[in-house]
């Protein structure tokens, strides 16, 4: 009567140990995205794309950049995605290794994207660049672009979200340039031109303006009424015709811009009307920040309200490939259902595409 | 020679850490520690930037969690500012944030993190 009790006790522990042993294994896979569906390799020919070639999880996730924490290779590969931002790292030799692996293999290169922006960056412990604050001529304007873009993209960088057209940086102090919104907007097209001419594509932000203001702490969305001295570097360097890249913040905006209650970044009449003189990328600020989805009822609610308002470019920095996954397939969703047009990703992912230097037809 | 009494224990356990294997897999979470320490703590969060001898309180948690993230790793330190006591320091070269418990606590549930 023992030995069947311990006989069942035996069997049962043995069952277990193969359960633990199995769901062990099945949660590290899941952990490290070994469980999502491949995306099928976008093919060219000699550098031209038939847009009606791709899917539409192809062309969703050519539309988000994540960010590009060592040990995400694989599932950032094999779903395709646009992009990876990439954190500090020790060195530069390892950032350029990094980027090296990112790219490997890849038909269509991501883009790298970094924060070169002022004096707190994630290359302070390497390299020291003149803050935007302590620039104060066009030439010094031009050369802090161009060295900056020698550096990054000399790592493999292609992508810098600079420079940084709010008129005040109450916040870090460094971040602005100095002077009224003309000086700001002259050295913000100086500095454009250096950094591009190393083939570094540069980000004006945050549209539409009054971002780095000191905020009430108990907020977690910041209001701000703008005024015309707010959007003048926007039309001036759109003007110019240099910008390739404009990122949209979240701040709710009044006055001069609308963002009808919501953050500016959801809005679709904020960036219909960027569209209406700009054919260069639209940036989202990163999702999670200043509490977007407070706005929502869902998370799922919020990706498909950023896609909806026709941003080019999404920035999600979660750190999980899963959730970007389903990101992906939410979105699809919507777009099975009409909510958001093809058209409008078809525009997106021709921008993007024609960014990293391929013909789309 | 084990005892009934221990094999029963084993399989117990083995089978809560199935259970919790298996919620985990089909995307049930459970709050964790940290999760509970943030809601237990009184203090308010606090986010500090320093930009060599200067520092700002930086009153936008969220910003400031993804700011310090890209700084690569956050370490533990006690400094006592005029805004308040620091318990964490996330730096590249001479600048950074400084965090105390409560935003270093929300800052690890971001999903970037």
């Amino acid at each position: 009567m023992k030995k069947k009790r311990f006989d069942a006790q035996k069997k049962i522990f043995y069952v277990l140990l193969v359960a633990v042993l199995l769901l062990g294994t099945l949660n590290i896979a899941k952990a490290q995205g070994l469980l999502i569906p491949n995306i099928p390799l976008i093919t060219h020919q000699e550098g031209v794309i038939d847009l009606d070639s791709l899917n539409l999880d192809q062309k969703i996730a050519q539309m988000i950049v994540v960010g590009g924490h060592p040990g995400t290779f694989i599932p950032w590969k094999n779903m395709q995605l646009g992009g990876i931002h990439l954190f500090a790292l020790q060195t530069e030799h390892i950032f350029n290794n990094t980027i090296i692996d990112f790219q490997y293999g890849q038909t269509i290169p991501f883009f790298v994207t970094a924060d070169l922006e002022g004096c707190v960056t994630p290359f302070s412990h390497i390299r020291n660049f003149t803050s935007a604050s302590e620039i104060d001529d066009i030439g010094k304007a031009f050369e802090k672009g161009f060295r900056e873009g020698e550096f990054l993209s000399k790592l493999g960088f292609n992508l810098n979200f600079a420079p940084v057209v709010d008129l005040e940086d109450q916040i870090w102090k460094c971040r602005s340039f100095p002077g009224n919104e003309t000086e700001i907007s002259e050295l913000a097209q100086a500095y454009v031109l250096g950094l591009q001419n190393q083939g570094v594509i540069a980000t004006v932000k945050h549209y539409p303006g009054k971002t780095l203001v000191a905020e009430d702490p108990h907020k977690l969305v910041v209001a701000a009424e703008i005024e015309d001295e707010d959007i003048y570097p926007y039309k001036y360097l759109i003007d110019k015709g240099d910008v390739k890249a404009l990122m949209v913040t979240h701040i709710i905006a009044s006055g001069k811009v609308d963002s009808e209650g919501f953050p500016s970044v959801v809005n679709e009449n904020v960036i219909s009307n960027i569209k209406k003189d700009y054919g260069g990328l639209i940036i989202s600020d990163e999702i999670h920040m200043l509490g977007l989805k407070n706005y929502y009822g869902s998370v799922d609610e919020m990706y498909v309200a950023v896609f909806k308002a026709g941003n080019d470019v999404i920035l999600n920095f979660d750190r999980n490939p899963n959730e970007i996954y389903r990101m992906i397939q939410v979105v699809k969703a919507a777009v099975e259902r009409g909510e958001i047009s093809e058209e409008q990703i078809d525009s997106s992912v021709s921008k993007i595409l024609e960014a990293k230097g391929f013909v789309v037809r | 020679m084990i005892s009934s009494k221990v094999w029963n224990i084993i399989n117990v356990s083995l089978g809560l850490v199935s259970i919790l294997l298996f919620l985990n897999l089909i995307g049930v979470t459970l709050p964790t520690i940290g999760q509970a320490q943030y809601l237990l703590d009184r203090e308010d969060p606090l986010c500090v930037i320093y930009t060599g001898e200067e520092t700002t309180a930086f009153n936008n948690l969220d910003r400031c969690c993804l700011e310090a993230r890209k700084l690569s790793l956050c370490l533990p330190d006690k400094i006592q500012l005029e805004q308040g006591r620091i318990d964490w320091s996330c730096s590249a070269g001479k600048n950074g944030y400084l965090l105390n418990n409560k935003a270093y606590n929300y800052c690890r549930q971001q999903p970037y993190w």
